[in-house]
């Protein structure tokens, strides 16, 4: 007989199996994660809508199909949520906006898609950075979402909700998206494990876009190997949209249990620079932790990294102002203040700047390159900082007060892979000395997602799991 | 033109029809200023091809194709 305590601290992994084989049930399972989000989502904000109906119906169908023998794989009866940016059919889909408050699509996300068909149960909605514009998930419209490791601290964004969600054990796995780091900085603040897979790996079809070009829906997991299961079942061209890669889709699982002994690892230079004493700290017992498991390691040199803020803002607020100009021309009083300026820069961002940034990935994508025929991956910190005070606003603040400097704190750290395309993978390296959880990065080669896993796979197993929050 | 309050001011009425308040017209100088500068330095990007591919704009094309015979 297993406790909801312990029900809820199961990775997918684990629960894949529990429920093939009939030792747990789909309805008893949604109904723990139910009556969670019910008793602690006043405190955190994770969630803007809970469909309780519709999963409880969903996990009578999986618990009969089931019971029939008619186990879908993984998924079959797992209960997720999915960031309130993917399009889900006749359930509304805000985008974090007071915009799309009552907007409620006829089709879904093909990443929901997928994850439907495997057999997964879709809990609900959940909060972001209005937009997906920004870092902090403090949402003026619905609601402050909050780190469970310290409910002062902010999340992390945009995907805020999306690991609030997993760290808090309101849902099993979930879906969130990356233009700048909006899948592994939340990951990194609130110590769970948050990837983000080579461009046109994952369909994009039905997620609202924030800028096109640097977009990315992507697995937030209580495990590697979950991430790498969720993969699985999202990967692969889709028609619906025209830049999703034809390349096949390889085994993410198997990759996950294989040894890193001897595989060459490249720690990048140009981010170790300007780290908090905990960052660093943590940092460096990872690389340790890396060698000992046979890593060879050394370091490699990214220059254009420097280029990286002027690079992403002038693309992102350039498609992102395209995107919104209907909105931001007629209903501007209706976005919160930074998304707003954000929006309005973008539409003044000349086309010239636009094309040379974009002219610049490649340059970008040939350094990292180079540096990959020398290592098989190469690694950083996730960001300079733990996450930082809740100010309610566009900002946040350090813990002495100061505004936090978003780029040199954070996207410096993460923007340069949506940069480039290529496979980013953040997991925890531990907790700091006030408790707050700490994050390493994996970046691979483009499409080399096995890769990433395996090195990730075999870090979290030598290091162990974090200690959960007290919330 | 210089990038200053008073011209993103003048552009975004006169290309979009928007009036920008004085502290947003500030703040959008600002972030316009910086990424002027930023970009600058990025001369060494030249010669270097845009990742706008034939092929998705070909496939984009297939697919309202498709759509629109729905």
């Amino acid at each position: 007989m297993t406790n909801q305590a312990e029900l809820l601290a199961f990775d997918v992994a684990t629960l894949a199996g529990k429920l093939r084989h009939k030792e747990i049930s789909p309805v008893e399972l949604t109904a723990a994660y139910l009556e969670r989000t019910e008793r602690l989502d006043a405190k955190l904000r994770c969630y803007i809508t809970v469909t309780a109906d519709d999963a409880r119906a969903a996990a009578q169908r999986a618990e009969r199909e089931i019971l029939a023998g008619n186990w879908r794989g993984p998924f079959h009866g797992i209960p997720i949520a999915l960031k309130d940016l993917c399009s889900t059919k006749g359930i509304r889909t805000t985008g974090g906006s007071k915009i799309l408050a009552e907007h409620v699509p006829d089709f879904d996300s093909t990443v929901w898609a997928r994850l439907a068909a495997a057999g997964a149960i879709l809990l609900g909605k959940l909060n972001l950075h209005e937009f997906a514009a920004g870092v902090t998930n403090s949402n003026p419209h619905w609601g402050v979402c909050r780190n469970p490791y310290n409910l002062e601290r902010i999340p992390g964004g945009s995907s805020g909700g999306s690991a609030v969600a997993i760290v808090a054990r309101l849902a099993a796995a979930t879906i969130g998206t990356d233009t700048g780091g909006s899948i592994r900085i939340p990951a990194a603040f609130c110590g769970c494990v948050g990837m983000k897979q080579t461009w046109s790996r994952v369909s994009r079809y039905g997620v609202l876009p924030l800028a096109d070009s640097l977009d990315h829906a992507g697995p937030i997991t209580r495990s590697v190997i979950d991430a790498a299961l969720m993969l699985q079942v999202i990967a692969g061209h889709d028609p619906d949209d025209a830049t999703s890669s034809h390349e096949p889709v390889p085994d993410y699982v198997a990759a996950c249990g294989r040894e890193i002994k001897g595989m060459r690892v490249g720690v990048i230079r140009e981010l170790r620079t300007d780290l908090s004493d905990a960052v660093a700290a943590s940092f460096d017992a990872a690389l340790a932790k890396l060698r000992e498991l046979g890593a060879d390691l050394s370091e490699v040199s990214l220059p254009a990294i420097d280029h990286v803020p002027a690079v992403v803002t002038t693309i992102t607020f350039a498609e992102a102002a395209e995107y919104h100009q209907p909105w931001i021309r007629t209903r501007a009083d209706d976005y919160g203040r930074d998304v707003r300026r954000a929006l309005e820069a973008g539409m003044l961002m000349p086309a010239v700047h636009y094309i040379r940034a974009q002219r610049a990935r490649a340059v970008m994508l040939a350094q990292a390159q180079s540096a990959l025929e020398r290592c098989s991956v190469l690694v950083a910190p996730t960001a300079a900082i733990p996450a930082p005070r809740i100010y309610i606003g566009a900002n946040a603040l350090m813990p002495n007060g100061d505004p936090v400097d978003m780029v040199a704190a954070i996207l410096r750290f993460t923007a340069p892979f949506n940069v480039t395309g290529q496979p980013a993978l953040a997991l925890p390296t531990g907790l700091a000395p006030d408790g707050l959880p700490l994050s390493m990065q994996i970046i691979g080669r483009p499409f080399d997602e096995p890769t990433v896993l395996q090195v990730a796979a075999a870090y979290e197993a030598a290091r162990g799991a974090l200690a959960p929050p007290a919330i | 033109m210089r990038i200053n309050p008073e011209s993103v001011k003048a552009l975004a009425r006169e290309v979009f029809e928007y009036e920008l308040t004085d502290d947003a017209a500030a703040s959008v100088a600002r972030i316009l200023g910086a990424m002027t500068n930023g970009l600058r330095q990025l001369e060494v990007a030249g010669g270097s091809q845009p990742p706008f591919g034939y092929p998705t704009l070909e496939a984009e094309a297939r697919r309202l194709r498709q759509r629109a015979s729905q």
